[in-house]
C-alpha cells in the first residue's frame, strides 16, 4: 500500500517539476518585460511599460512586426487554399498513388528547416525572383501546409461520407458538394489549421534567414540579430507579446477544436 | 473511363494545385540541391562527398551533431515518458487544462525561449545570481554543451511527451486492473504491463525527436559555443559565408537522407501515414 502511493507520487512530483521547466521561459519573460531597468535584472525593482515604449519607438521594430504579420497572413491564405482541397482528396479518394502524395505532401515536416532553406536561397537565385515578400510566402507556405493538411483531413474525417453520397446523387456535382456540403462542416478545423499556420509563419526563423534579401528583416530575423549582436532588454517585451499570441492561439484552438461535433 | 474511374480522377483533381505547388517549389528546389552537390564546373563529379569524407571539420562536426542529438532525445525521453504518464492518469477534463501547459511552450517561438534561457543561464544570470545567494558557483552554463542541452530538451520534450501520451490512453484499463486483482503493486504492473506495452510509443517518439533533433540550427548558434557547431551550421557556413554551394549542398543531402530514412523508419513503426486510416489510435 505504502510502496504504490509513493511510486505514483514520485512519478507526479517529476512530471510537475519537469512541466514547470517547460512553462519556465514564458514565465520569466512576462515580469522582466515590464522592468524599469536598461538592465536585464530578475525580478525586476522598479515596474513599468518603459520597454514596451522603446519597441515603438526605436527603429525597425515595427515595421518588422507588420512584414511578419503580412507574411504569416498571405502564407495562410495560401495554404488553406492548397491544403483543404488536398486533405479532401487524399480522406475521400481511393485512387492508386494516395499513400505516396500523402507522403509527398507531408515531406517537409521530416525535413530539416535548414535543407529547405538552403534549396530555396539556390532556386531563387537562378529562377531570378527577387521579390522579397513573395518569397518569404512561398518558402513559408511549404513549411505550412502540411500542418493544415493534416489538421483539414482530421476535420473532414469527422464528417459522414453519406451525407456527401446522398448531395451526390441529388445531382450536385462533387466541387458543388464539397463547398456545400464538407466544408461549412469542417470550419472548425481549418480554422485551428490556419491559426497554426499564422504562428509556424509569424515565427519563422531558419528559412526566412536564407530567403530573406537585406532590406526584408521579419520580426524573428531582428530578434536574431540581436540576440547575436547585443542582447536588448526590449527582446523581453517582444517576448511576451510572442508569449501571449501563442497562448491566446493554443487556447483557441482547444476551443474550436471542442466545438467540433463528433460522431 | 468508367463511372468510378470517372469518379476518383474527379476526387484526385482536388489534390492537383497542391502537388503542382509542391513539386515546383518543393521537389524541384531539393532536386537542384542534390544536382548541385554532384557538379562543378566541368559537370558531373563527386568531389563535393570525396573531400567530406576527408575533411576533419566534417568528421568532427558529425560526431558532435550525434552526440548533442542522442544526448538531447535521451534528455527529452526523461523529462517526456513521466510527463505523458502523468497526464494519463488525469481525469479527461484535467488532461485538457495540462495539455495546454506543454502546448503552451511546444508553439513558444524558439528565438523566445532562446532569449530566456540567455537570461536565466548567463555568468551573471537568474541562475547564477540565485545559487550565489548559497554561495555557489558562477557555473559557466551557456555557450557550451549544457546551453544547448538545456534548450533543445526543452524544445523537444512536446515531441516526446505526444506519442507516448496516445499510446498510454490507448492501452486498455483493464489490462492494468487484471494486474491488480492478481496482486500487482502500481509500480510492477508498470514494470511488467504498461511500460512494455508502450514502447512502440516510446520508439517512435525517440525517432521523430532525433530526426528534429539532427537538424537543429538556433539553439546551438545561440546558446553554444564553438564546441557545439552541428551540421546545420556547416550548411549555412558553406552556403552564406564562403559561398561553396558544392559543399553545402553535399552536407545537406547528408542531413536530408539522414532525416528521410528515420522517417522511413518512423513510417514502419506507426504502420503508414496515419491520415488516412482512421483506425489509427
Amino acid at each position: 500500500m505504502e510502496r504504490r502511493s509513493i511510486w505514483r507520487r514520485a512519478n507526479a512530483a517529476f512530471a510537475v517539476a519537469a512541466m514547470i521547466f517547460l512553462l519556465l521561459p514564458s514565465l520569466i519573460v512576462v515580469p522582466m518585460s515590464f522592468s524599469d531597468s536598461e538592465l536585464i535584472i530578475f525580478p525586476p525593482k522598479e515596474y513599468s511599460f518603459h520597454l514596451y515604449e522603446r519597441y515603438v519607438q526605436e527603429p525597425g521594430w515595427v515595421s518588422a512586426t507588420i512584414l511578419s504579420f503580412r507574411v504569416a497572413l498571405w502564407t495562410t491564405i495560401l495554404s488553406i487554399c492548397l491544403g483543404v482541397p488536398a486533405a479532401y482528396a487524399l480522406v475521400r479518394g481511393q485512387f492508386p498513388g494516395r499513400r505516396m502524395l500523402a507522403m509527398f505532401l507531408l515531406s517537409p515536416i521530416m525535413l530539416p528547416s535548414v535543407v529547405l532553406a538552403l534549396a530555396f536561397y539556390i532556386y531563387f537565385v537562378r529562377i531570378s525572383l527577387s521579390q522579397g515578400e513573395l518569397r518569404l510566402v512561398l518558402a513559408h507556405c511549404v513549411a505550412t501546409l502540411p500542418f493544415i493538411i493534416v489538421t483539414a483531413a482530421a476535420g473532414i474525417q469527422t464528417v459522414d461520407a453519406n451525407i456527401e453520397r446522398a448531395a451526390r446523387i441529388m445531382g450536385a456535382s462533387r466541387v458543388y458538394v464539397f463547398r456545400t456540403v464538407t466544408l461549412p462542416l469542417v470550419i472548425p478545423s481549418i480554422v485551428a489549421g490556419a491559426l497554426f499556420a499564422f504562428l509556424i509563419s509569424f515565427d519563422e526563423i531558419i528559412i526566412s534567414i536564407f530567403v530573406a534579401r537585406a532590406g526584408d528583416e521579419t520580426l524573428p530575423i531582428k530578434m536574431y540579430s540581436s540576440l547575436v549582436f547585443e542582447v536588448s532588454p526590449v527582446l523581453a517585451a517582444i517576448s511576451t507579446m510572442l508569449t501571449v499570441m501563442s497562448a491566446l492561439i493554443c487556447i483557441l484552438v482547444t476551443f474550436v477544436q471542442k466545438s467540433e461535433a463528433k460522431p | 473511363m468508367r463511372p468510378e474511374t470517372r469518379e476518383q480522377f474527379s476526387i484526385a483533381v482536388f489534390a492537383l494545385p497542391a502537388a503542382l505547388f509542391m513539386v515546383v517549389m518543393m521537389a524541384v528546389p531539393l532536386g537542384s540541391v542534390v544536382w548541385q552537390s554532384l557538379s562543378d564546373e566541368t559537370g558531373f563529379s563527386l568531389a563535393a562527398y570525396v573531400k567530406m569524407a576527408q575533411s576533419n571539420l566534417f568528421i568532427r562536426v558529425t560526431r558532435t551533431t550525434l552526440e548533442i542529438a542522442l544526448g538531447a532525445t535521451l534528455v527529452a525521453f526523461i523529462l517526456g515518458y513521466p510527463i505523458a504518464y502523468f497526464l494519463s492518469k488525469q481525469p479527461p477534463r484535467r488532461q485538457t487544462v495540462w495539455l495546454i501547459v506543454i502546448l503552451i511552450p511546444f508553439w513558444t517561438s524558439s528565438l523566445v525561449k532562446s532569449f530566456a534561457f540567455v537570461v536565466m543561464l548567463g555568468h551573471a544570470g537568474i541562475l547564477n545570481t540565485w545559487l550565489g545567494e548559497f554561495g555557489l558557483g558562477p557555473y559557466k552554463m551557456l555557450f557550451n554543451r549544457i546551453g544547448v542541452m538545456v534548450g533543445m530538451s526543452h524544445f523537444l520534450v512536446p515531441f516526446m511527451v505526444f506519442p507516448i501520451l496516445t499510446n498510454l490512453r490507448s492501452q486498455p484499463p483493464e489490462l492494468a486492473k487484471a494486474a491488480a486483482i492478481m496482486g500487482a503493486g502500481k509500480f510492477r504492473i508498470f514494470r511488467t504491463v504498461t511500460f512494455p506495452l508502450s514502447l512502440p510509443g516510446v520508439v517512435s517518439g525517440a525517432l521523430l525527436v532525433f530526426i528534429l533533433a539532427l537538424g537543429f540550427f538556433i539553439v546551438p548558434k545561440l546558446l553554444g559555443g564553438r564546441q557545439d557547431v552541428m551540421l546545420s551550421s556547416l550548411v549555412d557556413f558553406y552556403a552564406r559565408e564562403v559561398f561553396n554551394f558544392q559543399m553545402s549542398s553535399a552536407i545537406a543531402v547528408v542531413l536530408m537522407a539522414t532525416a528521410l530514412l528515420a522517417a522511413f523508419l518512423l513510417s514502419k513503426v506507426r504502420g503508414g501515414a496515419s491520415i488516412l486510416s482512421k483506425e489509427q489510435s
